[in-house]
């Protein structure tokens, strides 16, 4: 308890440290902007006005102080402290529990991570797991993106070089804080390269603390998404140089962050769509030019080669629909580029006509043929995954399975407040400046930032690929308003003619324009006017800058109670807090993962819903049948069928599958919401899905349509398998005192049905806090002796008799014929007995 | 090469064709493409998707220990979940912030009597701080235990 507040006061400590010293370099500012003219003008802005004029007096030659040295040592000291930030608000998970891989997916990660360490790079990529979706197998090598287990991977490879004995779950554990910090840098070129440095600190600060990229990034969420938001931010910084500069270098180099993205992040998915749409957008607005041209080529050709490298991704840049838009727009630009080319040689009219038809064509043709290739079927049509996002209820209606997760669930506003705070609302003012000062690259971000925005609102999980975009805005927004607010008042004192140029430079290229404009003149003059009568205006203006920082200072202090409270736990390992203030750890899912490791047969097969499949694989080290790759969904409907059947048929399923072990999550006892009986329904959905026949969705409800565990509730739930094995002797068990025996915390009802026993299976496990309930499934049971033999008689009565009503004489069947006189030993006995 | 690129015209001739954009059609200025931004804005972060999807009611309502039905502005204690209007009256806030920020830009405009600049900071200065704090007050609604402990 000491260490981790002592770790939530440090937090606090660098946080506003970090937020105080961005607003620095916006205060040396009007220093930089004497950036072109000599040191010795330089310095006087640096310091207070009475230092430099004592200086002056003196008349002593000042040691040359190099302004950019002075910018640039700030800017690594911020970013600096940005990234220890990054990385320090991230590890409360690490100091309250232990260094351990959290949640779900990453165990899957953590796993193969391990296989890749002891077995080698090649052995990995020809993985096959007999231990998962048994009895299919999963290859691993070939459905996982394998980035994050290389990197990690690389990176113990080098510790281990250098003598450093790190244990691999270690590595895997401070992967994602180590990458945001590399997040912290990515966004600071990114931003650097739209708007200004001072922006670009600014956005630093911001990325490294935000809720919304914390959320995946804690310690111990070792998961895509950590190493892939710097991927992606990255790629975005090379992008914007590559089209800057429309060097082949640097567009090279997004194709190569490009691949190290797809390599990460099935998101990947998300850039090959972004840039095509930057390029077309360009093109529609009459930007146009070589650059561009040459950067989206090269990023196109290099980057689509090198990604089908990818096991995982294979064909698919070339065969699926989610990449024809980058096709479309290579052959759309290429068409574009031939004509301007021609434009050389065709007069006027010639061309007006040819190049009108000629790009409207090329993008008839392109589209006709995307449609004809995907009708053909050479081009998969959008996947289930895919589509829903454009289809907002197509997920709901046709694929429970993605609509079952949480994560996939549509965002409401609090998401929207939680993750981003007070950069939702600076948000559209970034958006505002930067559409109105449009240029090559803020094309880029502003649609970055709608679609963004759009898909943030489907799904909350892509919150994630929203929260960069945002804190760019953001930055860009807050640190205008400051330069305007913070730096104006002091150098126009004693600006002289000379330097009021160098400070025009330094701005827009409107702001230029306006400056030899008469109004910029007058301007001036009414500006120096209102000087006189500062005051109240100054106060305002430090009232602004005071309430600026002081929601910034609140920003730091939201971002750290939500990373604190809300996305700092393990999910493994629960803790609770008494009612004096101590905590308690409940350790049941480890407690029974450990179980089965130790005390079930190698190979026994475990049968639980997918969400825990990785973590038995994992922990548990057992095979299991559906995990949380839910690549097959009729083999999770059948898992599902199996839970919601009753016992007896739920036997056969499980004999057909040969499971040896049932593993349910029972949150009832500690009230823990996240249980198996709260995603019954998911269940039952699903395995309707499959088996429309066998299970119905509405025998599970009352006939008022509640889903309820108590008396009331339907009969077929009552019987079920998973009821049974939650609820199996959790009538005997009284809590306290003043609830009834068998009463349910999570649901707040006492359940209705308490004398469970079982048939096939029985009770093999059950953790301290019943958290986890482990159920053997019983070999077939011998036969029971026949208590009536007359019983097998009347199977024998239905033979028929083939005879007809004349010879109705008797005769044993099968009986080898007799001819007459001929003798056989006792055969005429027999034959005259009947 | 000349003739390469005259090749197709011994063949073809091409149409006297006068072909001219609409009068109404001309590329939206960036005031008109920013107002439907941030009217998209607003509606997606007030979780209309989520309204359109889920289909809450507009307002919800609790019985209290009398028997009346008493209509509940918010969804308490669930971050996944909203009631329409809650939904809408927050994104309100975050688009009258961004506003404020815009506000505040504008005053620094060149050409502008002092009353007005002084009007505008106030204004400008005014939205950021109610929606922030509003913001704060909502979430205090939404999440009781926000910011404590």
């Amino acid at each position: 308890m000491n260490m981790a507040s002592a770790g939530q006061q440090g937090q606090y400590d660098a946080t506003a440290g970090d937020e105080n010293s961005t607003e620095d370099p916006t205060v040396i500012f009007p220093g930089g902007r004497a950036k072109n003219s000599d040191a010795m003008y330089a310095i006087t802005r640096i310091r207070g006005q009475q230092m430099s004029d004592a200086r002056q007096q003196a008349g002593k030659p000042k040691p040359p102080i190099h302004i950019g040295a002075v910018k640039g040592l700030l800017a690594v000291v911020i970013l600096f402290l940005a990234c220890l930030a990054a990385f320090s608000s991230r590890l409360f998970a690490v100091i309250r529990f232990e260094s351990i891989i959290h949640e779900f997916d990453p165990w899957f990660n953590y796993r193969s991570t391990h296989y890749l360490v002891t077995h080698g790079f090649y052995n990995f990529l020809n993985w096959f797991d007999e231990r998962a979706w048994s009895p299919l197998g999963r290859i691993v090598g070939g459905t996982v993106y394998p980035g994050l287990m290389v990197t990690s991977g690389a990176i113990y490879n080098i510790l281990h070089s250098l003598n450093i004995p790190i244990h691999i779950r270690d590595v895997c554990v401070f992967l994602a804080p180590l990458f945001s910090g590399l997040t912290a840098l990515a966004a600071y070129g990114l931003t650097t390269e739209l708007w200004d440095a001072s922006a670009g600190l600014l956005a630093a600060c911001f990325i490294a603390i935000v809720p919304g990229y914390i959320s995946r990034s804690v310690a111990g969420s070792y998961d895509n998404e950590g190493i892939a938001i710097f991927a992606l931010l990255f790629t975005y910084y090379l992008w914007i140089k590559a089209v800057k500069t429309g060097s082949i270098a640097w567009a090279s180099a997004t194709a190569l962050l490009y691949f190290y993205m797809v390599s990460a992040w099935g998101g990947y998915v998300f850039i090959i769509n972004l840039i095509p749409l930057h390029v077309c957008v360009l093109l529609l607005m009459g930007r146009f030019s070589n650059r561009v041209y040459v950067a989206f080529c090269t990023f196109y050709i290099l980057g689509t080669l090198m990604s089908m490298q990818i096991p995982f991704v294979g064909f698919q840049p070339v065969r699926t629909s989610e990449h024809m838009a980058a096709a479309g727009t290579f052959v759309l630009l290429q068409a574009f580029a031939f004509l301007r080319y021609i434009q050389d040689f065709l007069t006027k009219q010639e061309f007006r006509s040819l190049f009108f038809f000629g790009v409207l064509g090329t993008a008839g043709i392109t589209f006709m043929g995307v449609v004809f290739l995907t009708y053909a079927g050479y081009v998969a049509p959008w996947s289930g995954r895919f589509y829903s996002l454009y289809d907002t209820g197509y997920a709901k209606i046709h694929i429970p399975i993605i609509a079952s997760v949480s994560e996939h669930q549509p965002t409401t506003w609090v998401s929207f407040f939680f993750d981003l705070h007070i950069l939702v609302c600076t948000f559209p003012a970034g958006l505002w400046f930067v559409i109105k000062d449009i240029n090559d690259e803020r094309v880029f971000i502003a649609l970055y930032a709608l679609s963004a925005v759009y898909f943030a609102g489907v799904m909350v999980r892509l919150m994630l690929t929203l929260t960069p975009v945002v804190c760019i805005l953001a930055a860009i927004a807050i640190s205008k308003t400051l330069n305007e607010y913070l730096v104006d008042e002091l150098p126009k004192k004693s600006l002289t003619g000379e330097e009021e140029e160098e400070e025009e430079e330094e701005d827009a290229d409107r702001k230029n324009r306006k400056y030899y404009d008469k109004a910029g003149k007058v301007r001036r003059i009414k500006t120096d006017k209102g000087k006189d009568d500062e005051g109240m205006g100054g106060n305002l203006k430090g009232f602004v800058v005071v309430a600026i920082i002081m929601t910034l200072m609140l920003f730091s202090v939201h971002c750290t109670w939500v990373t604190s409270n809300a996305y700092s736990s393990p999910s493994i390992v629960l803790a609770s807090h008494n009612q004096d203030g101590s905590r308690v750890i409940l350790d049941d899912f480890r407690e029974a993962y450990y179980w089965l490791r130790k005390n079930t047969d190698d190979h026994a097969r475990v049968m639980s819903w997918w969400d825990y499949g990785y973590q038995i694989a994992g922990m548990g080290n057992k095979t299991t049948l559906v995990d949380n790759n839910t690549w097959n969904n009729s083999h999770i409907a059948l898992v599902g069928k199996a839970m919601s059947s009753n016992e007896t048929a739920a036997y056969k399923i499980m004999r057909d599958l040969s499971v040896d072990y049932v593993l349910v999550i029972f949150g009832g006892v500690i009230g823990y919401s996240g249980d198996d009986i709260n995603k019954f329904l998911w269940m039952v959905r699903i395995a309707e899905g499959e088996h429309p026949r066998d299970i119905k969705e509405s025998n599970y409800f009352t006939p008022n349509g509640e889903f309820r565990v108590d008396k009331a509730g339907s009969p077929t739930l009552h019987n079920c398998l998973m009821y049974k094995m939650c609820y199996y002797r959790f009538g005997e068990l009284q809590l306290d005192f003043r609830s009834p025996a068998g009463f349910d915390r999570t649901r707040g009802v006492e359940i209705g049905k308490k004398d469970i026993s079982f048939e096939h299976l029985e009770e093999a496990y059950t953790t301290e806090h019943w958290l986890v309930r482990v159920y053997k499934v019983k070999p077939l049971s011998n036969r029971v002796p026949s208590q009536n033999l007359l019983k097998r008689k009347a199977g024998v009565k239905k033979y028929v008799s083939k005879k007809t009503s004349k010879k109705r004489r008797g005769s044993i069947k099968n009986k080898p014929a007799v001819k007459r006189g001929k003798r056989t030993r006792g055969g005429g006995k027999v034959n005259k007995r009947i | 090469m000349e003739r390469v690129y005259a090749m197709p015209f011994t063949v073809l001739e091409c149409p006297h064709l006068k072909l001219k954009k609409p009068s109404w059609f001309h590329a939206p200025s960036a005031m008109t493409v920013y107002f439907f931004v941030l009217a998209s804005y607003f509606l997606v972060t007030g979780g209309v998707i989520y309204d359109v999807i889920v289909e809450p009611p507009s307002v919800g309502s609790t019985t209290d220990e009398n028997g009346h039905q008493k209509p509940v502005a918010f969804m308490p204690y669930r971050v996944n979940g909203q009631y329409i209007m809650e939904g809408l009256a927050s994104s309100f806030l975050f688009t009258i912030g961004g506003l404020g920020f815009v506000v505040l830009d504008k005053s620094n405009s060149n050409v502008m009597p002092k009353l007005n600049r002084f009007l505008l900071l106030l204004v400008g200065f005014l939205c950021i701080l109610t929606s922030f704090f509003m913001c704060r007050v909502f979430m205090r609604m939404k999440l009781p235990g926000y910011l404590q402990g």
